[in-house]
């Protein structure tokens, strides 16, 4: 990035600060801020252990200092300007999950585009929402959502039941959403029948991961049952391990029992465990978060700021209501209004697919006039330089 | 002062009764109280035996009971030792769960009469700020209520540890809008680990008056060659022998050179690198000892049920004419793997020399 380009991109972004209000994070005091500030060089170097004391009030301090990036701690200390970690004097922090497009299963960051790369990060965000509300029971308004202004989503739980939980803690509820260690054979347990005469095998499934493998078998029992016997013995046969004769046995439970697997009946014969287990295994394929561990065991990390610009991208780190996840697109609505409505002239060296914005094009080598979004977007990844107007 | 102080002296309650009495911990080791010598029978059998439980019936009264709880506070600091503080906290929430145990089961009993000394399942509960965070639920057929709980998964998160095994770890759990489905018995399993927190919490402190050192200097003495004999067993498994206390790294040293060691210098090199859990072959591999005589050693230093021999102390060490009390470590770390446990804690980066190249393997400090 060469000079006219960084003093161009400093001048907007602070643009941008003049005009946008950023709301600090609760207890804003409590916390270690950090920035990376524009300078020559690839300049990564993090200005940190700052406090509210050292940089004043946020909004006035990106609108004056107009940082590259700018992060705050999620943990909370007696003294967050401390130098050294250990004399900060941790209280408690927030419990805060990263998901990042370049780790996600299954896709190539190398092949797929950066647009389907926030889509697939989208349904995984969606699959952590929800764990996160239904099984860890965190209220709407304790969660904040925030696309990461690259190539990801953060949500920041702000609970008390969880904030002063240590590195080894966090690294349960790290597991327990990616279902690492999950043990699926302790998925069925003897327990009392429903007229508590007899002990049966059964489903854990008042809660957890059990929970939902019973709710995923019940549909599954019901797909079958409105299938015809062939189809639904041929169903069974996909499963791993199940040949024709158990295939039979399980169907005939189902249909002489419908609403025993309701009930978490899984005395369904020899073959119920290998039902249960390739029900297990999709459940867990299909509803975990490839969250990044290190991100939410870390209690004393320093994540990006909401209502920041990344430098990265030139996008800005959007925090989104719940209801909003579902139609929010990054690519458009994370581009900052002020960085809209007229055209810059930018030096492409990099050129191909631009991915934001409303009409995603390609731009050619050289000189070329583009949406300042689009050419804020390619100068941040470093794809272009500043043009003289 | 009340009965339930006496057996539950690390309740709030029970410090506050022990502060509003205004009793001088200094006059009454200076007097030589009851107190005094219940304190330090209370450390003592928690380093030893695993529980703080009276040893005979000498007929503590209430008082003393309470008031050896601060005293023998006071002498796990002045043994300021991590192994000391984790067994002691270890061992008086040991005896603190069964007593509660025994407590909350009698509580259910209908049929038993109150007993002010004992403490109920509330009492307990708000003692360590759970109370909001369980919750009964209705027993389902053929199950008696109270038989499963629902717990905080932030409380519950708070006092498991995952190496109590599967069925700990929260993803084997049933959670459910912020509760964890737990049985009676495991909640008073995490009640366990609460005490020992609290028990465990500001301990050593710091400042205990010189005077009062003085005075308990003899205790102090005893608990500490205890200490050195018992606490050997810690969960050291880093080889890294540059952190070696300077005796052993000494011995070590001559061994990799070849040089004969006594038998007494053999048994304390070996029963040291026994006590880091290594095994023979890695044994050799570090020491250059002979592979025969090594796997003859440790067929005797540790057998298949995992039962050791300790090394020895300093003080033995001492009168091998190995260990030479340098720097007066003895005071701190009495014993050669405390040495070196604390050596490792206040080194920045440890890498074990199994993990190491080639090259660098065997470099011990000589």
């Amino acid at each position: 990035m060469n000079r006219r380009t960084r003093e161009y991109l400093r001048g907007r972004f602070g643009d941008y600060y003049r005009s946008a209000s950023v709301s600090p994070p609760p207890e804003a005091n409590e916390r270690e801020w950090g920035h990376i500030p524009f300078t020559a060089g690839d300049g990564t170097t993090m200005v940190r252990h700052q406090s509210l004391l050292d940089i004043g009030e946020v909004s006035e301090f990106l609108a004056r200092e107009t940082p590259r990036h700018a992060y705050f701690s999620a943990a909370r200390y007696d003294d967050p300007a401390n130098k050294r970690m250990s004399e900060k004097g941790w209280r408690t922090a927030d419990l805060v999950f990263d998901l990042d497009a370049d780790h996600l299963p299954g896709v190539d960051p190398e092949e797929t585009s950066y647009g389907d790369m926030l889509a697939a990060c989208k349904d995984e965000l969606l699959a952590l929402l929800d764990i996160l509300e239904t099984d860890f029971g965190f209220a709407d308004t304790d969660l904040q959502v925030v696309f990461s202004g690259g190539r990801g989503y953060h949500v920041h739980v702000r609970d008390d039941a969880v904030a002063d939980l240590d590195s080894t803690a966090r690294r349960e509820v790290v597991d327990y959403v990616r279902a690492v260690d999950l043990n699926y054979d302790g998925l069925i347990e003897r327990r009392p029948n429903e007229r508590g005469t007899t002990l049966q095998k059964q489903l854990r499934r008042e809660g957890g991961w059990g929970r939902r493998v019973h709710e995923e078998l019940v549909a599954y029992a019901e797909d079958l049952r409105a299938m015809d016997e062939d189809d639904a013995l041929a169903e069974l046969q996909e499963l791993d391990g199940v040949g024709e004769k158990t295939a039979r046995t399980i169907y005939g439970v189902l249909e002489r029992n419908p609403d025993g697997v309701k009930s978490g009946n899984v005395e369904l014969g020899p073959g119920a465990s290998t039902l249960v287990r390739a029900i297990a295994e999709r459940v867990a394929a299909e509803q975990t978060a490839p969250i990044d561990e290190p991100v939410t065991t870390d209690v004393r990390r320093l994540i990006r700021l909401p209502g920041s610009i990344h430098g990265g991208s030139g996008l800005v780190v959007r925090p989104l209501e719940h209801d909003a996840v579902d139609d929010f697109d990054p690519l458009t609505d994370a581009v900052p209004d002020r960085f809209r409505g007229r055209d810059i002239l930018v030096d492409v060296h990099d050129p191909g697919s631009v991915d934001v914005g409303d009409d995603r094009d390609k731009v050619e080598e050289g000189i070329v006039s583009v949406p300042e979004y689009v050419g804020v977007f390619l100068m941040a990844r470093g794809r272009a330089e500043k043009a003289r107007e | 002062m009340e009965p339930q102080h006496a057996r539950y002296p690390f309740f709030a309650a029970a410090r506050e009764a022990v502060r509003e009495s205004g009793v001088d911990l200094a006059a009454l080791v200076a007097d030589g109280d009851p107190a005094v010598d219940r304190g330090r029978e209370r450390v003592e059998r928690a380093l030893t035996e695993g529980t703080v439980e009276a040893d005979d019936d000498r007929g503590w009264d209430a008082r003393d009971e309470l008031l050896s709880y601060p005293i023998a506070r006071i002498l796990v600091s002045l043994l300021d030792s991590r192994a000391a503080v984790e067994k002691y906290a270890e061992a008086e929430a040991a005896t603190a769960y069964r007593r509660f145990t025994e407590d909350v089961e009698r509580d259910r009993d209908d049929g038993a009469r109150r007993d002010p000394a004992r403490v109920d399942r509330d009492a307990l509960l708000r003692e360590f700020d759970l109370n909001g965070a369980v919750r009964v639920e209705e027993p389902k057929p053929g199950q008696v209520e109270g038989t499963w709980l629902w717990l905080g998964v932030g409380a519950y998160l708070s006092y498991v540890d995952p190496d109590w095994g599967d069925d700990w770890r929260l993803v084997n759990r049933e959670l459910v809008a912020g509760e964890v489905r737990t049985e009676r018995e495991e909640l008073y399993r995490l009640l366990r680990e609460a005490v020992e927190d609290r028990v465990g919490d500001g301990l050593p402190f710091e400042g205990v008056g010189e005077e009062l050192a003085d005075e308990l200097e003899a205790e102090i003495s005893d608990l500490r060659d205890l200490l050195a004999d018992r606490s050997v067993t810690a969960d050291l498994d880093v080889v890294a022998p540059e952190h070696f206390p300077p005796c052993v790294a000494k011995l070590l040293g001559r061994a990799q050179a070849g040089d004969d060691l006594d038998p007494h210098e053999r048994f304390s090199l070996l029963a040291f690198l026994a006590g880091l859990n290594l095994d023979a072959e890695e044994a050799v591999a570090l020491s250059g000892l002979d592979p025969e005589l090594v796997a003859d050693r440790f067929a005797y230093l540790r057998d298949d049920s995992g039962a050791q021999y300790p090394p020895p102390s300093c003080r033995t060490l001492g009168e091998y004419g190995i260990c030479e009390n340098e720097h007066n470590h003895r005071s701190v770390a009495p014993h050669p793997l405390e040495y070196y446990s604390r050596s490792l804690g206040e080194a920045d980066e440890v890498v074990d020399w199994r993990d190491r190249d080639e090259s660098d393997a065997g470099g011990a400090a000589a």
